[in-house]
C-alpha cells in the first residue's frame, strides 16, 4: 500500500495530546522534504474544513489538534457523565486579560491597573496554567514576573499571542456602548 | 426618586473602584476626557455610604479611589502659578486609568465569547481525569494478585499485634455501599492503605470479600501502574450505581 503523507501527518495530530507544530511533524517525518509536508498539511485542514464532522482539527497556540465540534457539546457532555467545564470567573478573566496586555508583568502593576488586588486570581490561574512565573524583575522587592502560557493560547482557541483581541475589534465594542452588568 | 433608587446597587456587583466610576460615567452620560470631579466624587462618596460597614480587606481599595478623587479636586482647586495650558491636567492620572481599564473589560468580552465557543469542543487532554484510569495507564490487576496482596498484608498485621476478633457484625451489602461510597468520594482506593486501616479481622475479610465481589461483577477494577507496583481500585465509569 501506497503511504499517503496526508494520512500520516492526520495520524499524528490524533494522537497528539498536545498542540502538534508544523516543525514536530517535519521532524518526525524527516525523510519526506518539507514543502511537501507543508503541502500535504494544507491538503488534510482543507479536508477537515470542507467537511461538516464531529470532529476538526484546529490550529491552536502554534500546533494542529484534534477537538471535536462545537455542536456535539451536548453529546459528549452526555457520554462523560456531564462532566462540567467551568468557565473563568470574572474576575480572573480580568487579570488574565490584563496580564496577556501587559506581559510580562508583576503582581503590582496588574492590581493598579485594574485598581484591585490580584493575588488570589494570580494563584488560580497558576493551577490552571493559564499563566506562569518567568522569573523575578530586577526592581526593589524583586517582584515575581508572570506571563501567559501556551494553555492560555489553546484556552481561547488563539494561534499566538498576536491573535488577542485588536485594537479595533476593542473599540468596536466600546462604540457599542459601555455594557455593564 | 432616580437617585435614591441607583443606590440599591450593591458594591459587590463592580470588580472594583475603576468598575464603579466607569459605571457612574456611563450612567451620568459624563464625557470620560471631561470628568467633572466634584459630581463624580460625590456619587462615587454615596456608593461607599450606603454600606454600613465597610469590609478593609474588600474595600480598602475603593476608599483608595475616594482619597483619590478628593486629591485630584483640591489640587485643581490650588490656586496655580502657571496657566492650566501649560501644566498637566490633575485629573490626567485618572483618565489614562481608566481608559486602559475599560479596553481592557472589552477585550474581556471578546476573550470571554472565545471560552465559550471553545469549551464545547473537547480535546483528548481534558477528558475528565477522575473517572477515566485509563488515562493514567494503568495495567488491570487479576483476582489472584489482589488476594496474594491481601494475604501478605493480613500475616504481617498478625505479626505486628495480637487481634481480638470483636462481635460487630458487618453485612455485606452495607460494606459493599461503604467502599462505592469512598470511591466516588476519593475517586480511587489505595488497596493496602485502605485495609490497614481496618479494625478487625473479622472487617477486613469482610471488605475483602465485598472487594473481589465488586472487581467480579465488573463494578469496579484493580489496577496497578507496573508490575509490583501498589494496587488502586477503580470504579468503572460506564457503571451507574
Amino acid at each position: 500500500m501506497k503511504k499517503n503523507l496526508k494520512n500520516i501527518i492526520e495520524a499524528l495530530i490524533f494522537v497528539s495530546i498536545e498542540p502538534l507544530t508544523s516543525d514536530k511533524i517535519k521532524n518526525i517525518l524527516d525523510e519526506f522534504p518539507d514543502k511537501e509536508i507543508e503541502n500535504a498539511l494544507k491538503e488534510l485542514l482543507h479536508h477537515y474544513s470542507g467537511n461538516q464532522r464531529g470532529i476538526n482539527i484546529q490550529k491552536v497556540s502554534g500546533g494542529y489538534l484534534f477537538a471535536t465540534t462545537k455542536e456535539y457539546d451536548e453529546y459528549v457532555k452526555r457520554f462523560l457523565k456531564d462532566e462540567k467545564k467551568q468557565k473563568l470567573s470574572r474576575e480572573a478573566l480580568e487579570t488574565l486579560s490584563t496580564i496577556a496586555y501587559h506581559q510580562p508583568t508583576t503582581l503590582a502593576e496588574i492590581s493598579a491597573i485594574r485598581g484591585v488586588d490580584a493575588s488570589h486570581c494570580l494563584k488560580t490561574l497558576l493551577e490552571k496554567k493559564l499563566i506562569k512565573i518567568v522569573g523575578r524583575k530586577k526592581s526593589p522587592g524583586k517582584p515575581l514576573i508572570y506571563r501567559t502560557t501556551k494553555n492560555f493560547l489553546a484556552y481561547f482557541g488563539l494561534n499566538s499571542i498576536e491573535d488577542l483581541p485588536s485594537k479595533e475589534e476593542i473599540e468596536k465594542i466600546l462604540e457599542d456602548k459601555y455594557e455593564d452588568s | 426618586m432616580e437617585n435614591s433608587q441607583s443606590y440599591q446597587i450593591n458594591l459587590e456587583v463592580f470588580q472594583g473602584p475603576l468598575d464603579l466610576l466607569l459605571f457612574l460615567i456611563k450612567k451620568k452620560e459624563i464625557d470620560i476626557h471631561n470628568i467633572p470631579i466634584a459630581s463624580i466624587t460625590r456619587e462615587y462618596l454615596k456608593y461607599l455610604d450606603h454600606k454600613k460597614n465597610i469590609n478593609l480587606e474588600r474595600e480598602s481599595e475603593f476608599l483608595l479611589m475616594a482619597a483619590l478623587l478628593i486629591h485630584i479636586k483640591s489640587r485643581m482647586l490650588l490656586p496655580r502659578e502657571i496657566s492650566l495650558d501649560e501644566e498637566e491636567d490633575p485629573r490626567q492620572i485618572l483618565v489614562d486609568r481608566l481608559l486602559d481599564y475599560k479596553n481592557i473589560k472589552a477585550a474581556c468580552k471578546i476573550l470571554r465569547e472565545k471560552e465559550e465557543k471553545q469549551i464545547k469542543k473537547w480535546k483528548r487532554k481534558e477528558l475528565p481525569k477522575s473517572v477515566s484510569f485509563q488515562e493514567l495507564d494503568f495495567m488491570e490487576v487479576s483476582l489472584f494478585d489482589v488476594a496474594e496482596v491481601f494475604f501478605n498484608l493480613i500475616k504481617r498485621q498478625e505479626k505486628d499485634q495480637i487481634k481480638v476478633i470483636k462481635g460487630r457484625d458487618f453485612s455485606v451489602k452495607e460494606k459493599k455501599q461503604d467502599i462505592i461510597r469512598y470511591l466516588k468520594e476519593h475517586s480511587f482506593l489505595d488497596f493496602i492503605e485502605y485495609f490497614s486501616h481496618q479494625e478487625t479481622l473479622e472487617e477486613s475479610l469482610i471488605s475483602f470479600f465485598c472487594l473481589l465481589e465488586l472487581i467480579s461483577e465488573r463494578i469496579v477494577i484493580a489496577v496497578q501502574k507496573s508490575l509490583f507496583h501498589r494496587i488502586e481500585v477503580w470504579l468503572r465509569k460506564e457503571v451507574n450505581i
